[in-house]
């Protein structure tokens, strides 16, 4: 399958209309990966965002808080001509790597990610499609440009479609 | 020249207290591990550097690399987070060391062998930090440690997420453990929060004077 991988890293906003481009963003843990598609205008765009929420001073646009980084991957989905109600909606990551005792209270940052994309979407009017979020593992998401297809890789577990 | 400075964000002489403290911690690690092994076990010149956070996971293999996280925070005088993270096959090595089996012979990880790398974060960060009290007079011990088994970017958010915005950079510290003819390398991230470089800065300078 002739395709460029494009690395999404971490606080990262990429996006693209080239259709052999796969946008990936590796081993997401606590982080959540924010995949959404025009299928009219066939743009794809992913966040990689790592905290819930944009702390003062930081830039309004930051991809590393999930709720400017949704803004910021409307913008930029906009920008290559997408229509933000055509936009397919799919979220991935947000687990809680560390479960042992004493840690529990300061490390639900995986919970507070995924419930900030969540109200964040839902204040801007936009449905979830599909999500894979929560639990104990990493996860490899991939979004491919030609077509929309996002996919999930967890390890010791085959790539689902999601 | 050199006059030592007043300036608590002075970096390299913060960077060269990190190295120093860092390899007198790998070596008491190593004098740990001997004694919970009951063998001598050394320890290979430390290679000490800061490093960006987002190059951590090129020199795992990777972010989708398997590995093992051994988790750790420091609590006290000096607080900060302590990560051992190796990848899972040298992980595998090095239980086969501590429970004094043939090589080879660990093919998973489960209770037993996760607690037995849990007591190898349990001595190296209770070493490291006594060197860090030892050199700078800041004491602090390391809570029970987490073992995870996973992905090296999603082990890696553990850090990421707790530091983001305050250490961008992180204190590697790269060493072998020997054991007679087995060797197992390990890499540690040592991630002091501003509060503790603080700490450390003003103990550098008093030490250099």
């Amino acid at each position: 399958m002739p395709d460029s991988s494009v690395p999404v890293g971490l606080g990262e906003i990429k996006v693209s209309r080239d259709p052999e481009v796969v946008l990936v963003a590796y081993g997401l843990g606590s982080c959540v990966g924010v995949g959404a598609y025009d299928p009219v205008a066939r743009v794809a765009g992913m966040l990689h965002a790592v905290l819930p929420e944009r702390t003062n001073g930081t830039d309004p646009l930051s991809g590393k808080f999930v709720d400017s980084g949704i803004r910021a991957l409307l913008k930029a989905l906009e920008q290559l001509g997408a229509t933000r109600h055509q936009l397919i909606i799919r979220i991935a990551g947000g687990a809680n790597m560390l479960q042992a005792p004493g840690f529990k209270q300061t490390f639900n940052i995986g919970d507070r990610n995924v419930s900030a994309t969540r109200a964040t979407l839902a204040t801007l009017g936009l449905p979830i499609r599909a999500e894979a979020v929560g639990g104990q593992t990493g996860r490899t998401v991939r979004l491919m440009a030609a077509s929309g297809r996002m996919t999930v890789r967890v390890l010791g577990a085959g790539e689902i479609e999601l | 020249m050199n006059k030592p400075s007043e300036n608590a964000n002075n970096q390299p002489e913060i960077t060269g207290l990190l190295v120093q403290m860092a390899e007198a911690g790998v070596t008491r690690a190593a004098a740990g591990l001997a004694g919970m092994l009951g063998q001598k076990v050394t320890v290979t010149q430390p290679n000490v550097r800061l490093m960006p956070l987002a190059e951590v996971p090129g020199v795992l293999g990777g972010p989708e690399q398997e590995a093992v996280g051994i988790y750790l925070q420091a609590v006290g005088e000096l607080s900060g987070q302590i990560m051992l993270i190796l990848p899972l096959a040298k992980a595998m090595e090095l239980v086969d060391l501590l429970l004094d089996v043939e090589p080879g012979s660990t093919q998973a990880l489960g209770s037993l062998e996760r607690s037995a790398l849990a007591e190898v974060g349990n001595i190296t960060g209770t070493f490291f930090l006594n060197a860090v009290a030892a050199a700078c007079g800041l004491h602090s011990r390391p809570s029970p440690p987490a073992v995870m088994v996973d992905m090296v970017g999603a082990i890696l958010d553990i850090i990421v997420a707790m530091s983001a915005g305050v250490s961008e950079t992180v204190l590697v510290i790269e060493a072998a453990f020997l054991r007679d003819d087995r060797e197992v390398e390990a890499h540690f991230w040592v991630i002091p929060d501003n509060a503790a470089l603080q700490g450390l800065a003003g103990a550098a300078g008093s030490n250099a004077r």
